[in-house]
């Protein structure tokens, strides 16, 4: 047998295939051809991400973020909107491309309009789901037994109603009105002659920390401007008789009502007003928890006539106010309206992404820290954190709701109010500033009827 | 465990099966062949004795494969029937209140179209994932409440209020039926017989006496065809996993009408 004297292979190994050279063949390259991958593959388990931390987020999957809601019970009919509002702001966020090229993910509970489960579905949605931040909350009891928890897992809980002030959380974002802006320039608006100077108020609320206190705040305001309290009556959540109540009303002498009921109990207290023969022009309710929402559920002759304090109102003339009613509409049913409670629901949403982006991370302090740089063109303006007290200035208008169950917009503030969630008049001493020395508190203030 | 494989194409999916069946029946033939043939090759005849031994299984065989198509087949279509008939019930439904008297009315249209919106950006995504969703039921719930608040007060609206019950409990059925529907499927121990049955068939092609390229070639192609049958299978099953499930066109229709009225 001869070799070829250049390439060293002999007349044997130019042979026909067998099923041995073949499968030493295939080996032989298979193993090249998997080296690499195999590697790799050791390699990618090895730099794999570790799970994160407790109080740490993950750099990969969807970022998880809580709506915190009551879906059943009597504020459903309040709390809905506010979720589609928020949900509508994510699914925005998830359509642009996600936060940090992640998308966000709702987790979104049931509260049941009871305040022991709001404790209970935050600390599911912290420690189960390890969300970045909370969204939502209605009453303020709700939302003060989950600041402990807000503290012990150091997340952001961006609320978006007006409340009754008093409160300054590290940990929460405020987004609604405050009595200095909201019930304060609603009182100073009843006194001006073009609404006939009335003096005579009666306050009426929900048996909650928000009417308590509004209403304290409300009291000493028109105490502190001349005017009477005529009376003041808190109703239990959920209350529907209102007919002693609106009797007492009656016959106290006031001309004019200031409430602050909250939830379905707002059905039953004007249709009581309604069937006693209350003439809105005589005896105007000024509402501060009436929203187009809830409006729906009314009767056009109980409700028109009366008056509504708040920031937004759906027929605001604005591109951004006019593109966001659009696309709601477009997405949950052209039946649909928007209103007060909705607007910062939605804002909020927008500018904690704003904020993310900014810093580029999830935790509470690097957040509260880019939110001072950020703002967002909101339906009812721009939205921007005032990082003294971490709430934001609002403009004050007044709406007067019309047969057809809209509101008309007749007064309008000329500026942005700035928030102040102490005025001294109610709360002497108080003060909050956590670019310095965060909250000083005053005497303690006791809010007896 | 191998649910990832609902989140391929259909088409890489089915290429998938057929090409991992056939790269294992070529395996086996270059690796398993020479130490199975030990066992027959002295049998005179050997190709005749396997061909009947063969030809017996794949009867057997054959059967469990077509009941095993036909049940999941079955597991798809109840499943598709369910949304359908959950749908129809939510219509009705919603042209039931639609008739109450304000504000219920339309109180209970917003919580129905809340429901609709959340089974199609929500529920089903969760669905294709195998996870039954649970946020639905407090829809449910909010709607419920609400329909209980209302008092009739005519004799109209006591016959329209007790068909809205009667058709919001064939709703409940339905719906019950799809959350069932997410996580059905062929049983583990059903497809543990299904793929040791594929693996006797080629273990039996590969006792052939054939020639190597043979061996590859027809054993290749019976392997790729089982593959195919396992794949049409599989695609099946899980009836809201991958591209062949059950989709929500059903409750997309119903809320463009509820959206746009």
């Amino acid at each position: 047998m001869q070799t070829n004297p250049l390439t060293g292979i002999g007349p044997t190994d130019i042979s026909p295939t067998t099923r041995r050279r073949f499968l030493r063949r295939l080996g032989a390259a298979g193993l090249l051809a998997g080296m690499p991958g195999l590697a790799a593959g050791l390699f990618a388990g090895c730099s794999g991400e570790l799970p994160p931390l407790p109080g740490q987020f993950s750099k990969r999957g969807p970022i998880r973020v809580g709506l915190l809601h009551s879906q059943t019970g009597s504020l459903a009919l309040n709390e809905n909107p506010v979720r589609d509002a928020e949900t509508l702001a994510i699914e925005e966020i998830n359509a642009a491309g996600g936060l940090l090229g992640r998308p966000v993910e709702i987790i979104c509970p049931d509260t049941k309009s009871r305040t022991d489960l709001y404790p209970r579905r935050a600390r599911t949605m912290l420690v189960d789901h390890n969300v970045a931040a909370l969204f939502g909350g209605w009453t303020s009891d709700g939302r003060k037994v989950v600041l402990p928890l807000l503290k012990e897992f150091n997340r952001l809980l961006f609320y978006p109603l007006a409340y009754e002030g008093n409160e300054s959380h590290h940990n929460v974002i405020y987004g609604g009105l405050l009595p200095n802006q909201q019930v304060l320039p609603a009182i100073d608006w009843l006194l001006s002659p073009s609404e006939g100077s009335r003096t005579k108020v009666f306050l009426i609320g929900t048996d909650l920390i928000y009417s308590r206190t509004a209403n304290f705040v409300a009291r000493k305001y028109l105490q502190s401007r001349g005017m009477q309290v005529m009376g003041e009556i808190l109703v239990p959540l959920g209350g529907r008789d209102f007919a002693p109540i609106v009797a007492q009303i009656r016959d106290s002498g006031c001309d004019c009502i200031l409430s602050t009921i909250t939830g379905d109990s707002n059905l039953a207290f004007y249709r009581e007003l309604a069937a006693i023969g209350n003439d809105p022009r005589q005896r105007p309710v000024v509402a501060t928890s009436i929203g187009e929402n809830s409006l729906q559920s009314f009767l056009p002759e109980e409700v028109a006539g009366h008056y509504t304090a708040r920031c937004y109102f759906q027929g605001l003339r604005s591109p951004e106010n006019e593109r966001w009613v659009e696309t709601f509409r477009a997405e949950f049913g052209y039946d649909r309206v928007l209103s007060d409670s909705m607007e910062p629901g939605y804002a909020l949403v927008h500018l904690w992404a704003n904020a993310v982006r900014k810093c580029g991370a999830l935790d509470a302090d690097s957040v509260r820290q880019a939110l001072a740089d950020v703002e967002f063109a909101g339906p009812s303006g721009i939205l921007r954190v005032d990082p003294r007290t971490q709430h934001c200035a609002k403009r004050f208008r007044i709406g007067r709701v019309t047969t057809n169950r809209e509101f008309e917009v007749i007064h309008e503030s000329e500026q942005v109010i700035p928030p102040d969630p102490y005025p001294q008049f109610a709360f002497p001493g108080w003060s909050c500033d956590w670019t310095k020395d965060g909250l000083i508190p005053g005497p303690a203030v006791r809010f007896e009827l | 465990m191998f649910f990832w494989v609902y989140d391929l194409p259909t088409f890489q999916f089915g290429l998938l099966c057929a090409g991992a069946f056939t790269l294992f029946y070529w395996i086996g033939a270059l690796f398993f062949r020479p130490i199975l043939r030990q066992f027959v090759k002295s049998t005179p005849f050997c190709n005749d004795v396997v061909g009947y031994v063969l030809s017996s299984f794949c009867v057997f065989y054959g059967l469990l494969l077509g009941l095993v198509a036909v049940t999941a087949y079955q597991n798809a279509a109840d499943s598709e029937e369910a949304v359908t008939r959950e749908a129809a019930a939510l219509s009705a439904l919603y042209q039931d209140v639609s008739h109450y008297r304000a504000p219920y009315g339309q109180n209970l249209r917003w919580l129905l179209r809340d429901y609709t919106r959340y089974v199609i950006k929500y529920a089903w995504p969760l669905q294709r994932r195998g996870v039954i969703p649970t946020e639905g039921g407090i829809r449910v719930a909010a709607f419920e409440e609400k329909l209980l608040e209302f008092e009739p007060q005519t004799r109209s609206e006591e016959i329209l209020h007790a068909e809205a019950l009667r058709q919001f409990n064939t709703f409940l059925e339905n719906r019950r039926m799809r959350l069932f529907a997410v996580q059905a499927g062929i049983p583990a121990v059903m497809w543990y017989v299904l793929l040791v049955g594929a693996f006797v068939n080629m273990a039996m092609v590969w006792l052939f006496d054939m020639k190597l390229i043979t061996h590859l070639l027809l054993g290749g192609l019976l392997a790729s065809y089982l593959g195919t049958m396992i794949f049409l299978i599989a695609a099946m099953d899980n009836p809201f996993r991958g591209e062949v499930s059950v989709d929500p066109d059903a409750f997309e229709s119903l809320y463009r009408q509820m959206v746009e009225e």
